[in-house]
């Protein structure tokens, strides 16, 4: 039998400080969908995917009912859409975006991941059209997520892939400048990028993913941040260790959650149950915050030294905790530090104490990367290609995934405001030094190579 | 279950709560050479409760058995025995466990408001805890509930009970308190 103070402690944990399963996103390989004819490429498209996901928002409230917890997003994940397009051209590439915006809408959830290219060696014909549709992809559809992986420990960093993404990025900005770029909220540029990732922009269908697969993303910023205050407010000294232990028990209990939904909804479904990605997932929301859990951990101005200890601390205890309750980890699993959808992190750039050299620092030991940051318009396409090079390095080198999702806001100069709605949250415009000072060294192009780590055989 | 003995007896023990309690009803069963074959106590604000399978290898009188006990505690037990008959039947059809909580301003008649409500759907409560906070009242009930329920229509009718009433209530299967709870997962 259940005792009253676990029951209490979980009500506690669902309702006052509101864990909900931040993400159910259902992956779906669409490679048996290629057809000769756009006509019925699209076709086979939308009809196999109001099949599989049709009743995907369905399952997901009445289950969400049962356990008394909201599934707060549902989403779809395909497989990469260069897949598809072979031996099609850019006009293709628009008309199976928007094959799939439609599909997504029909079937009720709120964005699907896949329109992704993978370049980490070398650009394919079919990965150019993918790449250079990308603005018109963007601003032509609201619910098509893009994703392309130009690194990997294996092959190093094509720095041709990265140039070209910084130019693509500056005309998805130009072509969604009536609302301050937001196409590139919805485009991420990866290294190692994770086949089972439930997240948004990144979510896909990497190859070796089964036909069709449940992945969970949860959230818990708010819980770990409210199991530190009442810990801390019991008034006992506390070290970090123990900090990190109390970070550990929520974590687990947080990702006993995802499985349990998981485990249903794919079971509903009639497909396989695939991950749990244990990240912290911030809002907007005033206490949904990464950036209050380093504050709860005594970094009183978000982006001061110590707080890549700090975030390094709590990434760790999130691992631990997951791994324990769950065998089916996976995804990017570690803490999120989107700034625009993270209010500490937004207010902290906004007061100029948290920085994008901080940042980067931060994402060396955290999950994902330079996340949600608004940058001048007038970035050059080559600094912001040594950018996302800078921060694939750190991927590469210590075997971890990481990732860029950089707005350049047309028009816009450091400190300027904007404000992008809903989970995107709103932004203060950092500062980017040192522009067009690496433009030569983004133009050598080729390939940064693999590094001695990637001879692990 | 199966006793050790054939002659079985259901006792129940009611007294302050002190150590030793326990002690002294297993030794007026062994002095009985009776065996204890099941027990659950429960201590509620300084007064203990307990619950006892017992059973003989010879007949045994229920009265006669709680005046040992009772004689056990030198007087200060309350004590009731009945002869024990296992249960027949299916317990009426499928069910599956749910958790009702419960919390508002307390004020008479809460429990009868929510457990009225329970037996006329034919919701058998398996656990219950009720507690004074301040000026507010805890419940918690673990029930099963046949499987002809529709749950959002529970969920709708405790709602609006619980809204009459001033209180929050919500019903949870038990599932998800174990998966936040237990180590291990109940298999899917």
């Amino acid at each position: 039998m259940l005792g009253s103070d676990e029951i209490l402690s979980t009500i506690q944990m669902l309702h006052a400080e509101h864990l909900d399963v931040r993400t159910v996103t259902l992956g779906v390989n669409v490679d048996d969908c290629a057809a000769s004819s756009m006509e019925g490429l699209c076709r086979k498209l939308r009809e196999k995917l109001l099949r599989r996901a049709g009743g995907l928002a369905e399952v997901c409230g009445r289950i969400g009912r049962k356990y008394g917890i909201p599934v707060t997003n549902k989403r779809l994940a395909i497989s990469p859409v260069a897949h598809l397009l072979a031996g099609h051209g850019r006009a293709a590439a628009v008309e199976v975006a928007r094959t799939l915006d439609q599909a997504a809408a029909d079937c009720n959830v709120d964005f699907i991941g896949g329109f992704t290219a993978l370049v980490h060696k070398g650009i394919t014909p079919v990965a150019e059209v993918v790449m250079e549709s990308l603005p018109e992809v963007l601003s032509a559809t609201t619910r098509v997520c893009a994703s392309v992986n130009v690194a990997s420990r294996k092959a190093g960093i094509n720095m041709d892939a990265v140039g070209r993404m910084g130019r693509v990025i500056l005309r998805i900005a130009a072509a969604t400048a009536a609302n301050h770029g937001f196409g590139c909220a919805k485009l991420v540029v990866f290294a190692n990028i994770p086949e089972d990732n439930p997240f948004m922009a990144g979510a896909y269908v990497g190859g070796g993913e089964p036909e069709a697969a449940i992945n969970i993303g949860v959230s818990g910023p708010g819980v770990v941040s409210s199991a530190l205050k009442r810990r801390i407010q019991l008034g006992r000294k506390l070290t970090l260790g123990e900090l990190a232990e109390e970070i550990k028990i929520t974590s687990f209990r947080v990702t006993r959650v995802g499985e349990l939904i998981g485990r249903e909804v794919a079971a509903e479904l009639g497909v396989a149950f695939g991950i749990v990605d244990l990240s912290l997932a911030p809002t907007p929301a005033v206490g949904d915050s990464v950036g209050e859990i380093l504050q709860t951990l005594g970094i009183a101005r978000i982006g001061a030294p110590g707080s890549t200890a700090a975030i390094a601390m709590l990434t760790d205890a999130v691992k631990k905790g997951g791994a324990f309750a769950s065998s089916s980890v996976g995804g990017l699993s570690g803490a999120f530090i989107p700034v625009s959808e993270d209010s500490a992190l937004t207010q902290a750039v906004a007061r100029g104490e948290l920085v994008l050299e901080k940042l980067e620092a931060m994402t060396a030991v955290c999950s994902v990367g330079l996340d949600m940051i608004a940058i001048p318009g007038d970035t050059p396409a080559e600094t912001i290609a040594a950018i996302i090079a800078d921060e694939m390095a750190i991927g590469v080198v210590n075997d971890k995934t990481t990732a860029c999702r950089l707005i350049p806001i047309p028009g816009a100069k450091p400190g300027d405001k904007v404000e992008f709605g809903g989970l995107f949250g709103s932004a203060t415009v950092i500062e980017v030094r040192g522009m067009g000072a690496s433009d030569a060294f983004v133009r050598f192009g080729g390939r940064i190579p693999a590094p001695i780590q990637s001879l692990g055989n | 279950m199966t006793t050790l003995f054939p002659h079985a007896h259901v006792l129940n023990v009611l007294s302050d709560d002190h150590p030793g309690i326990v002690a002294s009803v297993g030794r007026a069963v062994e002095q009985l050479d009776g065996n204890i074959d099941a027990c659950s106590e429960t201590v509620l604000e300084g007064f203990f409760t307990l619950i006892m399978l017992v059973s003989f290898p010879r007949p045994i009188d229920s009265q006669a058995l709680a005046e040992k006990v009772k004689v056990a505690g030198g007087g200060d037990y309350q004590v009731m025995a009945r002869q024990f008959v296992p249960p027949t039947g299916d317990g009426g059809g499928q069910t599956e466990r749910f958790v009702i909580t419960a919390f508002g301003k307390d004020k008479p008649g809460i429990l009868l408001g929510f457990t009225g409500y329970l037996a006329g759907k034919d919701i058998n409560i398996v656990d219950l805890f009720g507690e004074r906070k301040g000026e507010d009242f805890v419940l918690i009930s673990q029930v099963e509930i046949p499987a002809r329920w529709d749950i959002a229509m529970l969920q709708a009718d405790l709602e609006e009970i619980g809204r009459a009433e001033g209180f929050t209530v919500r019903i949870q299967h038990e599932d998800i308190f174990v998966a936040t709870n237990q180590l291990r997962l109940k298999p899917c």
